[in-house]
């Protein structure tokens, strides 16, 4: 018996071990090589990897994006509170609708918001500028805040919330009770955010707002110099990895409260007057992140007819399969390896090196996408690696290496909230650390997990920058085809095209939800 | 465990799948917009048999993401032919080492000022550099009718140009810098920055802003200028300083046949089909582009190289200058006058 639990226990630790080694020796070591040669051996920057101008775009790039982070994780955190924590009417609309903006490219919404001030404003001035760049970004990333968010505040105890609201206003329990609670999630959110925003290059390139990333594609595509384009990223890493840092030295101070029996019991509130407020809010949040954009894009579609229309959908068709398929390929290596991360950071948090494994998925997910790209080709474009470089295993390895890090950050989450005495008993029973983590850890967490996998799916489906550089000849791809059909197209057959893009997004997502939910109905997480 | 499996198998097939070797087809990487070189490249597929493998550029890379791979994949090449929409790329490539020579039969009628003089690229279809003008807001009087006319005051934050750094307008501010010198062209680009010119994010851009009418007009290529026409929008175009001026930028297609390239063969019959007289009718029809052959057949509305006065540039040259001007061109872009 002692001898099968041994066993059972070294196979987690092995395959752990083993996931570990191959993302560092796949993912990681194709960027430090890269990184490596460029600073050591090719690189000749002289005073241009840092100057007074580098320095002054990179601290434009960081006060950028954290407005931008600050806003998303506010109106994500009272939106989230809106729509898990209150009965607002319509709240399972309003719970999918806002998170619409996720599944469309930045690109396409930064030139619908454009259209949008044109037609209505003839001036489009204000939108092309740093308040256009914020307010595009926020839109965009808000329900990602929101998800984040949500999630943690379903999983708060509703025990908690009940005891207190005997014995103080209800004012004193959001603000004493559920929002220390949720402080991880939103610092976790903050930081999420922040990446996103400050490796972001189309957003403030189409609004001709220079930040860094802009001053990096140039270095690429002006001057053709791959060195100092990948040195000057490694700043950007640095700065995500002091902010990572201090976030981690934070929260491992943070209290973190159990959850009960098999999910969580969640705790709604009735906001009585304040529900209108709520609605109102939540109605103007979802008309300019949402309705405003897409009822520019369908115009644009079907201003012309349906002719548009019917083209976009057959010159995408022959790309759906084979991005739907690769999506799903992503998002499940995603959360495989996001899992990974999050188990050994969580369970062994006084180990070091069990902590290492974060900082390699920070690391990759703060690179620049174009950057990252390089860095794959440089190091797989060689005979040894054609099996990997000319099939899509390329382009799952860029998927892994840009979005593992969100998954492991929702999944972290999730399973410190899971209480420690559970696995204590179990410890004390003999049950062995995989059935532990098969009938224990997993079923807590498996809401997590399906909504780790539904970011990574969404992420992937419409990822762009690094797939436009290492996509196999011939391979056909959404995203690529709708920005390479847009090139000189119409504008109602790109407009078609995101729509299109967009409802099979939606479409997809539909399917995972209704096929998911018989499994799921016994948590709150989910419901509506 | 048996669905586990069937789960993997499917799964590993998915991800490896594409990565066999076919020597019975052609890679071509092209920056040329795929709604105009995907319909070539499949006439050829189909009349050949030989299986062709696209990789196209986008707007959002500036059209720089297929010569960036080129580059980086340099030690390695998996592309057989590079089909550029202009020859600076191509001169790119020659400098880099990362291109092979081939004297096409198919070329023999392009004018030498075309070719380069050892081969390493050629030009076929051309396009040109374009001022595009709303009708709404310049009467046909008021429309410049040189380069320089942009810094008169009548057109104070009327025009925009793509961002110099990228793209054909690199190349005509190249051209400009070798035609007329270092002084005069710096004093021009001062004169339209004080004339407060919109700097946008690309050609498309320039286009869509004059559609609109957030500009009365802009530099811009033919093909955006005929698509928009087609498209039904108010605009017109006119090719600058054609009298007594410096004439129009002439910017040919170019092709690169790569080195250690897979499969040479087939990239040089590609090269072969896409210089010949028929590809460029099929231009011509699909995007205005003009005809470097002589005799090949037009739609009307193309205008012909016969009736442009071209300007007179060396390509490899100006490619050179290009190189020079880039820091200067990226102060230029980021200053306020």
């Amino acid at each position: 018996m002692k001898n099968e639990l041994t066993m059972k226990y070294k196979f987690q630790l092995t395959f752990g071990k083993l996931l570990i080694a191959v993302f560092t020796l796949s993912v990681v070591l194709p960027f430090l090589y890269t990184f490596i040669s460029a600073l050591f051996f090719e690189g000749s920057f002289g005073k241009n990897l840092l100057n007074k101008v580098t320095l002054y775009l990179l601290l434009k790039s960081v006060v950028l994006s954290s407005i931008v982070a600050l806003f998303s994780t506010l109106f994500g955190a009272v939106s989230g509170f809106l729509l898990y924590k209150t009965k607002i009417a319509f709240r399972g609309v309003f719970k999918i609708a806002l998170l619409l903006p996720l599944f469309v490219s930045p690109y396409i919404l930064a030139v619908a918001w454009k259209d949008f001030f044109f037609s209505v404003f003839s001036n489009t001035s204000f939108i092309s500028s740093y308040i256009g760049v914020i307010f595009v970004l926020t839109v965009l990333f808000t329900p990602l805040s929101m998800l984040i968010v949500g999630s943690a505040l379903s999983n708060i105890n509703s025990h908690f919330e009940e005891s207190g609201l005997l014995i103080t206003s209800f004012r004193t329990v959001v603000l004493k009770i559920d929002l220390p609670l949720i402080k991880p999630a939103l610092i976790a959110s903050f930081v999420l955010v922040f990446i996103f925003s400050v490796s972001e290059f189309s957003v403030p390139a189409f609004f001709g707002v220079k930040v860094f990333t802009t001053e990096i594609f140039t270095q690429f595509s002006a001057f053709y110099n791959h060195s100092l384009a990948i040195a000057q990223s490694a700043l950007l890493v640095i700065i995500c990895l002091l902010l990572l840092f201090s976030e981690k030295k934070y929260i491992s101070d943070a209290p973190f409260f159990s959850i009960d029996g098999k999910g969580t019991s969640n705790k709604i509130y009735d906001l009585q007057n304040g529900n209108l407020f709520g609605f109102i809010y939540l109605s103007a949040l979802l008309i300019v992140s949402v309705l405003l954009p897409f009822v520019i894009l369908f115009v644009q579609s079907f201003k012309d007819g349906t002719g548009k229309f019917i083209q976009a959908f057959e010159l995408l068709a022959p790309t759906f399969a084979n991005s739907i398929l690769l999506a799903v390929a992503g998002a499940l290596l995603i959360v495989l390896i996001g899992f990974t991360a999050a188990n050994y950071s969580v369970r062994q948090t006084n180990s070091g090196k069990a902590q290492v494994f974060n900082w390699l998925l920070l690391l990759i997910f703060a690179i620049p996408s174009t950057v990252f790209g390089i860095s794959l080709i440089k190091f797989y474009n060689r005979p040894i690696f054609n099996f990997i470089y000319s099939s899509y295993a390329i382009i799952l390895i860029g998927y892994a290496g840009k979005f593992s890090f969100i998954s492991a950050k929702l999944i972290e989450n999730a399973l410190k909230q899971i209480p420690s005495s559970l696995n204590e008993v179990a410890v004390i029973e003999g049950v062995s650390p995989l059935s532990r983590l098969i009938k224990i850890f997993i079923p807590l967490i498996l809401p997590t997990l399906f909504a780790a996998f539904i970011i990574g799916f969404i992420f992937s489906l419409g990822e762009l920058g690094i797939t436009i550089m290492v996509y196999p000849p011939g391979s056909e791809i959404m995203p690529i085809k709708v920005f390479t059909i847009m090139a000189n197209a119409p504008q109602s057959l790109t407009s078609s095209m995101s729509l299109i893009v967009f409802s099979i997004t939606l479409l997809i997502i539909s399917l995972f939800f209704f096929s998911v939910k018989p499994f799921f109905k016994n948590y709150n997480y989910l419901d509506d | 465990m048996k669905n586990l499996f069937l789960f993997l198998s499917f799964f590993l097939l998915l991800i490896f799948s594409g990565c066999s070797k076919n020597s019975n087809e052609v890679v071509v990487y092209t920056s040329v917009d795929q709604i105009f070189s995907e319909p070539i490249l499949k006439d050829f597929e189909k009349e050949t048999g030989i299986k062709i493998k696209v990789i196209y550029d986008t707007e959002e890379t500036k059209s720089t993401g297929v010569l960036n791979r080129l580059i980086a994949e340099k030690n390695n090449p998996q592309c057989d032919l590079f089909w550029s929409g202009d020859p600076m790329r191509a001169i790119v490539l020659k400098n880099k080492g990362i291109s092979i020579p081939y004297q096409s039969p198919a070329a023999e009628d392009i004018p030498a000022v075309y070719k380069d003089p050892d081969y390493y690229w050629v030009g076929f279809s051309a396009r040109a550099r374009v001022l595009i003008y709303n009708k709404s807001l310049l009467d046909s009087s008021d429309v410049p009718k040189s380069i320089f006319d942009l810094t008169n005051r009548k057109y104070k934050g009327k025009v925009a140009i793509a961002n110099p750094l990228f793209g054909t307008t690199t190349f005509q501010i190249a051209a400009l810098f070798q035609y007329l010198g270092d002084k005069r062209t710096k004093q021009f680009l001062s004169d339209l920055k004080k004339n407060d010119v919109v700097i946008t994010t690309s050609n498309g851009d320039v286009k869509k802003r004059v559609i609109k009418g957030e500009v009365a007009c802009g530099l811009t290529d033919t093909d955006d200028a005929h698509e928009a026409i087609k498209n039904g929008a108010n605009v017109g175009f006119l090719f600058l300083d054609q009298e007594d001026g410096i004439g129009s930028l002439i910017m040919p297609n170019t092709l690169n046949l790569i080195k250690n390239s897979p499969h040479v063969e087939n990239g040089k019959k590609l090269m072969n089909y896409l210089l010949s007289g028929k590809t460029e009718a099929k231009l011509a029809k699909s995007c205005a582009q003009m005809p470097l052959h002589k005799g090949v057949k037009t739609p009307d509305d193309v205008p012909s190289l016969d009736n442009i006065v071209p300007m007179k540039i060396d390509y490899d040259s100006t490619a050179n200058k290009l190189v020079e001007i880039q820091s200067y061109l990226k102060k230029w872009t980021e200053s306020n006058y």
